[in-house]
C-alpha cells in the first residue's frame, strides 16, 4: 500500500506542476492549469459561504469532500502537493520521530482555531483564508518564490557558460529548450517574494520540529478534513501478535497513534500513508486495512472553551479588518486584472494563489501580488503595476485560469473593450509638457484599434525665438482601456510621465458577459474578426 | 541653426546634391552590372514581387555569396496578425529565407526587437513559423549579447548597443513594412533599424531624428527590401484596425535604405520636407544616389 501510496503521490504531483508550467502564453484550454486550485477542498465551502450555492466548478474538491467521510484524510496524505513536498522535505533535514509526541499534540488544536476563525471572517466577508489554502500556498510559493529563483539560476549559469566560445551553440540550443518548455520569457521579478518566502520557507523549516508540522497542526484545509473524517469507515486493524513496541506511534507522520494503545488511530489526524504497515516489523506484521461498515469514532482534538476563543478571536479580527487605512492615493492604484469582479466580490472569491499572475508573466507582466493598501485581506491579490509590466491588449488569459472566476473568462474581443482604468498626463514630467520636445513614445505603443492617447501639434517659441514644431499628447477617456503600456513604456527615469489609476474601470459580473458592452473603442471596420 | 540653414536651401523641397554628398566608396558598382539605383514592382502577391524585384536588381547572387551569414530583419515589433500591416509581410519574409539560402547563404537568421511580448509577436504575425519551414533561425533577441559600439560621427550619441548577430553577419537584409508612424511620419528602413538597438530605445524618441540617424549610418544594411503588399495609411505603427490598411501590393527593394525610404513616400503621398528623419539621412550622406537622379527600374506584374 506504502508503494502505491507514494508512486500516486508522485504522480499528482508531476502532474500539478505540469499544469503550473503550462500557464504561460501560448495557452491551451485543454486542460486548465487552475485545475489544480480547485483540487483545494476549503474552496466549495468558501464559496458557499459567500455565495450560497454549490459550484460545479470545483468538482474536484467536491469529489474529495464526498469521499473523505469515507476514506478519511487521504487528499493530505496521497494529492496535496504542499503535503508531497512536506514530505520531500522532511527526508531532507531529518525530521525527528514521535517521541516528543506528548507535547507536541498540544499544538493541534490550533489548525481547528484557524479555521473556525477563517469560516467566522468569511461570513462576515472578510475572506483571508486563501492565505492559508495549501495549495494557494503551493502555487503561490511556486510563482512568487521557487520558480523565479530557479529560473534566475538556470539563465545565470547557462549565460556563464556561453561565454565559452566553443559552448556557446550547444549552450544556446539548451537555453532555447529551456525557454520553450520550461521558462517563461523573462525572469519573474515580483514584489512580496521576500515575505511569501519567509512563509513557505517557515513551513518547510517546521519540519526540523516534527514531520508534517503544517499538516498536523496548522493546515485549515486538514482540519475541514479531519472533521469529515471522525468516522471514517476504513481502519487499521492490529492483530494480537500486537507487542506494543511503539514503533508505528513513533514513526506515524501525523502523530496519530497513541503511544499507549497501538490499536487506536485518530482517524482526524490520521493521512493514509500506511507507513505503519511497514514499520511494523516483519515478523510480527500485525497491521492490515480494512472496511468496517460500524466504525468507531475518534474525536477532534478541540474544545468548546477552544472553540469559545476562536469564535471570539475571530470577531476581533473581522474589527481589525474593518478599520481600513483609506489611502485615497493607495486605493486609485489598486488595478484589478481586465475582467475581475466587483472589488467586495473579488475579495471574497479570490484565493490569493497567484496564477494569474503566473500566466501575466509570460505576456504583458503587469500583475503582481500585491502588499496591503487598505486591509489584510488586499495582500497578495492581483494587481497592475503598470512599472514592472503592462497588459497585453490581445491576452485574456488571466480570466482564463482563475480556479474561481473571480476574473471572469472574458472572450478576447469583450477583454479589449474592457477598462482597467484610465491613463493621466503627468504635465510636470512629461517630455513634451516639461521640455516641449517631441516624445510620444506612449501614443506610439497604445494599442487600441483608434489610438486612446492623441497628440495636438502645436508651435512652440522658444525663450531664444526659435520656433518648432511639437506633438503635445492628451488621453481620449472614452478609448482608453487604462491597459497601462504607455506608463511602461514612458522613458522617463522613476515616475512616468503618465499613469494610470483605476478610474473609469469596468468590473463585470457574469450577467454582464451575456449583454453586449457598451461601446468603447469605435472600430471603423465591422469586419473585425481576427484573434488579434 | 543648421537646420534652419538647411531648409533654406531646400525651399523648393528638392534637396540640392551638394548635400548629398556621396562618399565615393558607395557608388562602386559590382563590376559589369548595370543594375538599377532601386526597383519597384507592384500587382503581384509577396512571393512574386520579391522573384520579380531580384531579377530586375540583377540576381541576389549579387548580394549574397556562398558560406555568408545573412541577416534579415523584418518588422515583428507587434502582437498583431499580418492582416493588419502592423508587422512585415510572413509571405516575404519566407520567399526571402529561400531566396537567400538558393544564393548559397549557409545560415540565415531572423530577428527583432519587440515592442510588445516578443514570443506573442514571434507568433501572432506568423512570422516565426513561417521563417523556420523556409529554413532560417529564428530567435528570441538575447538581452546580454549587445554590444557598444562607437558613433563616430554622431551629433548626439557616442555610442549605442547593438545586437551581436546582426554586427557579425556578412550581409544584412532589412525587410521593414511600410507604415505611417505618429512620431516619425513613416516608419521603413531607418526606423526599422531600431529593432536591432539594444539600451533604452524609448530615449531615442526625444530629438528622435538625430539619435536616430548618428545610430542608422554606423549599421546600414547591405539590401533594403519594402514590404508595401499592405500598407498601414493611419494609426500606425500599431495599427489594428483594418480600415486603416491599403493594399497596395507593392515591394521597393534598393541596395541604399534612403533611397528605399524616400520612394516609399509614394505610397503615402508624402512629400521629402514632411519627414524629418529621412532628410536627415540625405543632408549627412547616408544616400548612394541622389535623391532626384534615381535610376529606377518599375516591374507592373498585372
Amino acid at each position: 500500500m506504502r508503494s502505491t501510496r507514494r508512486i500516486i503521490q508522485v504522480l499528482f504531483f508531476l502532474f500539478f506542476i505540469v499544469l503550473f508550467i503550462k500557464a504561460r502564453y501560448p495557452y491551451s484550454n485543454a486542460l486548465p492549469s487552475d485545475i489544480m486550485l480547485r483540487f483545494s477542498p476549503l474552496v466549495p465551502v468558501f464559496d458557499f459561504i459567500a455565495n450560497f450555492r454549490i459550484s460545479l466548478l470545483f468538482w474536484p474538491a467536491l469529489i474529495i469532500l464526498l469521499l473523505t467521510p469515507l476514506l478519511g484524510r487521504f487528499f493530505c496524505g496521497w494529492i496535496c502537493p504542499l503535503g508531497t513536498t512536506l514530505d520531500g522535505v522532511s527526508h531532507l533535514v531529518n525530521s525527528p520521530d514521535n517521541r516528543k509526541s506528548i507535547d507536541a499534540k498540544k499544538w493541534r488544536s490550533a489548525k481547528f482555531i484557524l479555521l473556525v476563525g477563517f469560516v467566522i471572517l468569511a461570513i462576515f466577508s472578510v475572506p483571508v483564508w486563501g492565505h492559508f489554502d495549501p495549495l494557494s500556498i503551493f502555487n503561490r510559493a511556486l510563482t512568487v518564490v521557487l520558480y523565479p529563483v530557479f529560473t534566475l539560476f538556470s539563465e545565470s549559469t547557462l549565460q556563464a557558460l556561453t561565454h565559452i566560445r566553443f559552448m556557446e551553440e550547444p549552450v544556446f540550443a539548451m537555453f532555447d529548450f529551456f525557454k520553450s518548455w520550461i521558462m517563461p520569457e523573462d525572469q519573474a521579478q515580483m514584489q512580496q517574494v521576500f515575505w511569501i518566502a519567509l512563509l513557505f520557507g517557515g513551513i518547510l523549516a517546521l519540519e526540523k520540529v516534527t514531520r508534517r508540522f503544517w499538516c498536523r497542526n496548522l493546515c485549515p484545509a486538514g482540519a475541514l478534513l479531519g472533521f469529515l473524517s471522525q468516522f471514517r469507515f476504513y481502519e487499521r486493524l492490529v492483530a494480537d501478535s500486537c507487542p506494543q513496541c511503539g514503533k508505528c506511534a513513533r514513526e506515524c507522520k501525523m502523530n496519530a497513534i497513541p503511544e499507549d494503545d497501538a490499536t487506536f488511530t485518530n482517524k482526524v489526524e490520521c493521512i493514509e500513508c500506511f507507513n505503519c504497515g511497514v514499520t511494523c516489523p516483519p515478523k510480527i506484521d500485525a497491521i492490515t486495512y480494512r472496511w468496517r461498515w460500524k466504525p468507531y469514532h475518534s474525536a477532534v482534538d478541540y474544545s468548546r472553551r477552544q472553540f469559545l476563543g476562536s469564535a471570539v478571536g475571530g470577531v476581533g479580527a473581522i474589527g481589525l479588518a474593518s478599520i481600513g487605512l483609506h489611502n485615497k492615493k493607495a486605493q486609485a492604484r489598486v488595478i484589478r486584472p481586465p475582467g475581475s469582479l466587483p472589488e467586495n466580490e473579488f475579495l471574497d472569491q479570490c484565493i490569493r494563489c497567484m496564477e494569474c499572475v503566473r500566466i501575466c508573466q509570460s505576456n504583458g507582466r503587469c500583475l503582481q501580488a500585491s502588499g496591503v493598501t487598505e486591509n489584510l485581506e488586499d495582500l497578495w491579490t492581483p494587481v497592475g503595476e503598470m512599472r514592472t509590466g503592462y497588459c497585453e491588449f490581445n491576452c485574456n488569459l488571466c480570466g482564463e485560469v482563475c480556479p474561481t472566476e473571480a476574473i471572469l473568462p472574458l472572450p478576447l474581443e469583450r477583454k479589449k473593450q474592457t477598462a482597467m482604468g484610465l491613463a493621466y498626463f503627468d504635465k510636470d514630467l512629461c517630455i513634451p509638457y516639461a521640455k516641449d520636445e517631441d516624445c510620444i513614445v506612449c501614443e506610439e505603443h497604445c494599442p487600441t484599434p483608434d489610438k486612446a492617447i492623441k497628440f495636438d501639434e502645436k508651435e512652440y517659441i522658444a525663450p531664444d525665438g526659435s520656433r518648432r514644431m511639437v506633438k503635445y499628447p492628451y488621453v481620449d477617456e472614452n478609448l482608453c482601456i487604462g491597459c497601462g503600456i504607455c506608463e511602461y513604456k514612458c522613458p522617463l527615469k522613476g515616475e512616468a510621465g503618465i499613469y494610470v489609476t483605476n478610474e473609469k474601470e469596468d468590473r463585470l459580473t457574469k450577467e454582464d458577459l451575456v449583454k453586449p458592452p457598451a461601446p468603447k473603442s469605435k472600430s471603423k471596420s465591422q469586419e473585425n474578426a481576427l484573434p488579434y | 541653426m543648421r537646420r534652419r540653414k538647411f531648409l533654406r536651401y531646400t525651399g523648393t523641397g528638392l534637396l540640392g546634391l551638394g548635400l548629398g554628398a556621396v562618399p565615393a566608396g558607395n557608388i562602386i558598382r559590382a563590376a559589369g552590372s548595370n543594375a538599377p539605383d532601386a526597383v519597384w514592382v507592384e500587382n503581384g502577391e509577396p512571393a512574386a514581387l520579391l522573384q520579380a524585384a531580384i531579377e530586375a536588381y540583377g540576381g541576389m547572387r549579387r548580394f549574397i555569396t556562398d558560406g555568408d551569414v545573412v541577416v534579415i530583419k523584418p518588422n515583428i515589433a507587434w502582437d498583431r496578425a499580418p492582416e493588419f500591416a502592423s508587422t512585415t509581410n510572413p509571405e516575404l519574409v519566407a520567399a526571402l529565407v529561400k531566396v537567400c539560402r538558393e544564393a548559397g547563404a549557409k545560415e540565415v537568421k531572423v530577428f527583432d526587437r519587440t515592442c510588445n511580448n516578443p514570443r506573442r509577436c514571434y507568433r501572432s504575425s506568423r512570422i516565426e513559423e513561417v521563417a523556420k519551414s523556409a529554413g532560417a533561425d529564428v530567435d528570441q533577441v538575447r538581452d546580454y549579447l549587445f554590444t557598444d559600439i562607437s558613433l563616430a560621427n554622431g551629433e548626439e550619441l557616442s555610442e549605442w548597443p547593438i545586437y551581436r548577430d546582426y554586427l557579425e553577419a556578412d550581409k544584412v537584409i532589412n525587410v521593414p513594412i511600410a507604415k505611417v508612424h505618429s512620431m516619425s511620419t513613416v516608419t521603413v528602413g531607418l526606423k526599422n533599424l531600431m529593432g536591432v538597438m539594444g539600451g533604452d530605445r524609448g530615449s531615442i524618441h526625444n530629438r528622435f531624428t538625430t539619435k536616430l540617424i548618428d545610430i542608422d549610418q554606423e549599421i546600414l544594411p547591405t539590401l533594403t527590401i519594402v514590404d508595401a503588399y499592405r500598407v498601414l495609411m493611419h494609426n500606425g505603427p500599431v495599427g489594428g484596425d483594418l480600415a486603416d490598411v491599403k493594399t497596395a501590393r507593392t515591394l521597393i527593394m534598393s541596395d541604399c535604405t534612403v533611397t528605399a525610404d524616400a520612394l516609399a513616400l509614394r505610397l503615402f503621398d508624402y512629400q521629402m520636407d514632411q519627414v524629418e528623419h529621412i532628410k536627415e539621412a540625405y543632408r549627412r550622406g547616408l544616400n548612394k544616389y541622389a535623391l532626384d537622379g534615381v535610376n529606377l527600374k518599375t516591374v507592373n506584374l498585372s
